[in-house]
């Protein structure tokens, strides 16, 4: 298999289309665009369909109608694109319908900036529209993952028809590094419930309406078994030299990739650091992170946001061992030299 | 030789890395030498983002105010038609990529007439995979842009992992191209600390923008 250079954001978009999305419907948002470029290009190429659409709103309504027909589908959008479509993601997820969408998280609230950020964790991972829904969120930190991260997306939408979420940041999907993307042979066959017509058979409904309580009470009831099953069999995380760490760095995505540098170099000053990458960030890894924060001294959460992920550390964590943050906001970046600084002075007030 | 130089091809070909060790470069054997960033479409990534070490090393950097530079908006700064016309500067304009980002080469073409225009070529980049598709890239930028290459640049690379016969597979696609639209090949580009002597000239470089490779 031959390596090529590719950004974050084309690797997404070449994955989507060995994974069998033909149908992609975006709206152009920076720092995004070039994933909404590459499906203009290449899906007609492969005999698909992308559609600029008008509005991020109208984006995640056809989303909606190609999932109903029961066909790969994708859209992709950064931060206040992704707040435009949050109804539609409720209805999607109320549906019980599989689609991929990708968050290229920027700088934000508001209008924001167009720098890498993780600020939308909390919309991505505890439900960003109304209602009693979830989405699968997987956080790639290299270029490969993504592409490794996108077909796994499609499967498990598709596994549990339910709306999944590839939840990179503008430096991932601007970045370029070699990727292998292997051709590969998919099918999946959604004719139990898509709706193809209703010849010879009695017709389906796909909807997220239900005027009756108990029977939207029921609806939902199905969705939390979804939820706890996912809970137990899809969470996904890396260990980074934590077999003998004393001290755990908690980080994902972009950040998760920055922390490892800190390793690296806190372990060259003799101490003894580890890092806990969280991979699906809903269903979030909360067991083995729960073991490995009984065997370390502290685990330092890092972040390009606030300390959103870091409430997910608290529920694992929370008094088994001292619990730190970091972070920085709006765009900016973190470099590994002043998180390792942060991390020093924390050992010294020990 | 032009005075002013001009690096086109499509997104990420690594025009941006050739504008700033050119201009390095240039300016090292004692030139005057202004970089012009006329990137109108990339949001990361761009000349502006190195200014300071540009400037450091003698180098004019023309960029948008200080105030827009983080913008996506599409600013070319006034001072750059002053520079083309400046007999004294070398002037190396790194362009947007694709036929989007050519196009505003455009509003620069009565000070470009003469310049030296390069299309910068990295085969293992999607649709660059063939000499056909490259050529397809090439009018249609030249197109886009009211320009016409004068050479070509093999920039065939996968960054760290680089290896001769990855420059060299380039070679030979680029060694195409230049047959089927007469356009010579001006050099090889080979980044430090890889050794390679093709067929062209070698113009060796130092990666400004890697630097955030996953540690093993």
């Amino acid at each position: 298999m031959k390596k090529i250079m590719m950004k974050g954001t084309e690797a997404i978009g070449e994955a989507a289309i060995i994974a069998g999305c033909r149908n992609f419907f975006g709206y152009p948002i920076t720092p995004q665009n070039e994933l909404t470029e590459y499906m203009a290009r290449r899906l007609p190429e492969v005999g698909g369909c992308f559609l600029q659409a008008e509005s991020e709103v109208a984006a995640v309504n056809m989303i909606y109608g190609a999932a109903s027909v029961g066909k790969r589908a994708m859209t992709s959008t950064s931060s206040p694109g992704f707040s435009l479509m949050q109804e539609g993601i409720s209805y999607i997820a109320c549906a019980q319908l599989p689609a991929v969408f990708v968050n290229v998280v920027r700088g934000g609230p508001g209008l924001g900036d167009i720098q890498p950020s993780q600020g939308d964790y909390f919309q991505a991972t505890k439900g960003g529209g109304h209602g009693d829904y979830r989405l699968i969120v997987l956080a790639p930190s290299t270029v490969q993952e993504a592409v490794t991260l996108t077909e796994l997306a499609f499967e498990l939408a598709d596994k549990y028809r339910n709306p999944a979420l590839i939840l990179a940041d503008g430096l991932l999907g601007q970045m370029m590094e070699p990727v292998e993307i292997e051709e590969k042979q998919v099918s999946y066959d959604n004719s139990s419930w898509a709706l193809t017509g209703a010849k010879d058979r009695p017709p389906r409904k796909v909807t997220s309406f239900n005027i009756d309580p108990y029977g939207l009470e029921k609806m939902n009831l199905q969705l939390q078994e979804k939820y706890r099953k996912m809970e137990q069999e899809e969470p996904r995380w890396e260990e980074f030299q934590t077999e003998d760490a004393e001290i755990l760095l908690a980080a994902y995505g972009t950040v998760g990739r920055i922390c490892k540098s800190v390793v690296k170099i806190a372990r060259e000053a003799g101490l003894k650091v580890g890092l806990f990458r969280p991979i699906t960030l809903y269903p979030y890894p909360y067991s083995p992170l729960e073991e490995l924060a009984k065997r370390v001294s502290m685990i330092l959460t890092v972040e390009m946001s606030s300390g959103q992920m870091l409430e997910d550390v608290k529920l694992a964590a929370l008094r088994l061992t001292r619990i730190e943050f970091y972070g920085r906001m709006a765009g900016v970046v973190p470099t590994p030299g002043e998180i390792f600084e942060h991390l020093m002075q924390l050992v010294r007030r020990r | 030789m032009a005075k002013n130089k001009v690096f086109l091809g499509l997104y990420g070909s690594g025009k941006t890395e050739i504008s700033i060790n050119f201009a390095m470069k240039n300016r090292g054997d004692g030139t005057q030498v202004a970089i012009a960033d006329v990137d109108v479409t990339a949001s990361y990534f761009r000349v502006r983002e190195f200014k300071h070490m540009l400037e450091q090393n003698g180098i004019r950097v023309l960029a948008p105010a200080e105030a827009f530079m983080k913008a996506d908006l599409p600013l070319i700064d006034a001072s750059v038609i002053g520079y083309l016309q400046n007999p004294d500067y070398l002037v190396v304009l790194d362009v947007g990529g694709d036929e989007k980002g050519s196009i505003v080469l455009g509003s620069l073409k009565e000070y470009l007439s003469d310049a030296d225009v390069y299309f910068v070529v990295n085969v293992r980049r999607p649709f660059c995979e063939t000499a056909e598709k490259i050529c397809g890239h090439i009018e249609r930028i030249q197109r886009a842009a009211s320009i016409k290459v004068k050479y070509l640049v093999n920039n065939s690379n996968l960054a760290s992992q680089t290896t001769v016969d990855v420059v060299k597979e380039g070679e030979e696609i680029v060694k195409e191209v230049s047959k089927m639209m007469s356009i010579p090949v001006a050099f090889n580009v080979v980044a430090e600390p890889l050794e390679y002597k093709g067929e062209f000239e070698t113009f060796r470089i130092k990666r400004y923008l890697i630097g955030k490779e996953e540690p093993s």
